[in-house]
């Protein structure tokens, strides 16, 4: 087993209530504990008001934590501010579920993948366009769309390009919130195999969340189902596919389709 | 007029439709979002009409709901509702006996007015009855779609309801026009999976409670499997493969609905790669030769890109292929 990339203990995040003498919302997330090996994949699954987000969230530095530890790569991921934490961001990428809402209808694909790099510091030329173009190809997309706007692109080839901008400074972590949701089957397909792709190619560790828990279980070494801020459920994908502990993982398993 | 159901023996066909086309004019020529679909549904069966984005689901069911913009063209050899034909009239019927349940249960409701007021403008509209036996009604009605405490929720508005409580909102009201035929289009991809699971166990016990007909437009595999009888496989606006939900989910015989099933993520082993279907389907601009898969099917042959597919099967389960056998 190698090093754990990211390692949260007793994570809780509760947002504040309105008014001073309002009631305190329960924790979105309530205690949660998770390890994730460098190079592996761990499935988060949960519906609506689970805290799958408000998890995310929290390890994106987006929400404040009320208490608890994240580590990301030895390092304490919550005590790192300012300057420094712009910089250490760059070791995380995110896709969102709709590419439409997260590429700018304004921009080309070749601005919307230099974005990025610009914000890092680097400098525009024919070393940066060669980048974006090999960042695209790893993606599956050939570089005449480079000069295209996203209102041009099927939602798949959309989908390509976020993936693309989210790997464009070699993060260690990619952070994928529903990132098929929003596509037909077959499109689906074509990017859970580039995930994999991804994944046997350049050993990318990633936090895949969704609803969907058959669509994570087919990429995930580890899945951790949420309800209602907790973890109902955690362990390596097979066992939990085969003999889920909880009736409400079961209920989620057991839904449609039996092969 | 009879059509096959999934015991094999005929039962009275609610619905029967032969090539049912929708053309829309555009700047780019004439948009074909329907190009030929047929479509036979059995009374008291929930029928599902599985396809992708852009395969023409959902303007099949503005088509009979005469919902489709004024300036499209429909046409159909056949379109009868209960041995009637409705070519002319499919607008007629909506609200009487077709009825819609809509993907975003949020967007069918009135924010702004309470639910027991929504229940009583569908119910004042097709009863002359007094407003208390309304009232006993709507509250009879939305407790038949198993919301607790009824009396009570007739005085919420809908952000006050979770998704899956207003959907059985959107269901009540459904019911509460009189109609015998819903059209249900992906009534449950905006909930989650539970509280899905859970609506779609409510059609099912309407289905066999009232005697209703549903229509299932949907793309996903795992609703098919759960409650649908039969089903028509849609590809570029063409049904292709129509037949029992289990024979299609288990022995697909059209290539198209072969790959669907072979892209699932359950489809193969953890970790392996999946059967993506390669390329796109024709545009809908398109005037299509020979077969609308050919350019995407593993198994294509050359006839397939100059003549149309001949109607294979017999009985419940029928298909449009060249290929004699069945799917690769």
């Amino acid at each position: 087993m190698t090093a754990p990339l990211v390692e949260v203990h007793d994570l809780v995040v509760r947002y504040k209530s309105r008014g001073l003498f309002a009631a305190p919302f329960k924790p979105a997330v309530n205690g949660v504990t998770l390890s994730l090996p460098a190079g592996s994949t761990l499935g988060l699954v949960g519906e609506s008001g689970s805290g799958k987000s408000s998890l995310l969230r929290a390890l994106l530095r987006l929400v404040p934590v009320e208490s608890g530890t994240i580590s990301l790569g030895g390092e304490d991921w919550l005590a790192i501010d300012g300057p420094a934490l712009r910089r250490a961001r760059h070791s995380i990428g995110f896709v969102a579920q709709n590419p439409f809402l997260s590429l700018s209808p304004r921009l080309t694909i070749a601005q919307i993948l230099a974005e990025p790099l610009l914000a890092r510091g680097d400098k525009p030329g024919a070393e940066m366009k060669d980048r974006i173009a090999l960042l695209l190809s790893r993606c599956g997309l050939p570089a005449n769309f480079l000069p295209l706007r996203a209102s041009e692109l099927s939602g798949g080839q959309a989908q390509r390009v976020s993936i693309a901008r989210a790997l464009a400074l070699s993060p260690r972590l990619l952070v994928l919130d529903e990132p098929t949701s929003a596509l037909d089957v077959s499109v689906q397909a074509q990017i859970l195999n580039l995930l994999l792709d991804l994944k046997a190619d350049s050993g990318l560790s990633m936090l895949f969340v969704t609803h969907n828990l058959k669509v994570v279980a087919h990429l995930a070494e580890q899945l951790m189902v949420m309800r209602q801020g907790s973890v109902v459920e955690v362990g390596a994908t097979e066992r939990v596919m085969a003999d889920p502990a909880q009736a409400y993982t079961r209920e989620l398993i057991g839904f449609g389709r039996r092969r | 007029m009879r059509c096959a159901t999934v015991k094999g023996a005929s039962a009275v066909t609610l619905l029967e439709i032969q090539g049912l086309s929708v053309t829309i004019p555009s700047a780019l020529g004439p948009v074909q979002a329907v190009r030929s679909i047929d479509l036979c549904i059995a009374r008291g069966e929930i029928h599902g009409l599985i396809g992708e984005s852009g395969c023409g689901k959902t303007m099949t069911g503005m088509a009979l709901l005469g919902l489709t913009p004024a300036y499209a063209q429909v046409a159909a050899r056949v379109i009868e509702f209960d041995g009637v034909d409705i070519s002319n009239s499919a607008a007629d019927l909506r609200g009487r006996r077709i009825a819609l349940i809509s993907q975003d249960p949020a967007a069918a409701l009135n924010p702004v007015l309470t639910i027991g007021r929504q229940m009583d403008d569908v119910l004042r509209t097709h009863s002359s009855n007094s407003k208390a036996h309304r009232a006993a009604t709507a509250v009879a009605l939305l407790a038949a779609t198993g919301l607790a405490d009824a009396p009570q929720l007739m005085k919420r508005y809908p952000h006050q309801l979770s998704g899956g409580m207003q959907q059985r909102v959107v269901i009540a009201q459904a019911l509460a026009t009189g109609a015998d035929f819903l059209i249900a289009d992906e009534p449950t991809t905006a909930l989650d999976v539970t509280v899905g699971a859970q609506v779609l166990a409510l059609l099912r016990k309407l289905v066999v409670d009232r005697g209703l007909t549903v229509l299932m437009i949907t793309h996903d595999m795992d609703v098919v499997a759960a409650v649908c009888d039969r089903a028509t496989v849609l590809y570029a606006g063409l049904s292709v493969e129509t037949g029992p939900a289990s024979a299609i989910l288990t022995h697909p015989r059209h290539p198209y609905a072969a790959a669907l099933l072979a892209a699932l993520p359950d489809a193969a082993p953890r970790g392996q790669r999946l059967a993506a279907i390669g390329g796109q389907i024709p545009p809908s601009t398109e005037t299509i030769s020979g077969c609308a898969f050919s350019p995407r099917c593993p198994a294509v042959m050359a006839l397939c890109h100059t003549m149309s597919p001949p109607a294979r099967g017999a009985g419940n389960h029928r298909w449009l292929c060249h290929l004699a056998q069945c799917a690769p």
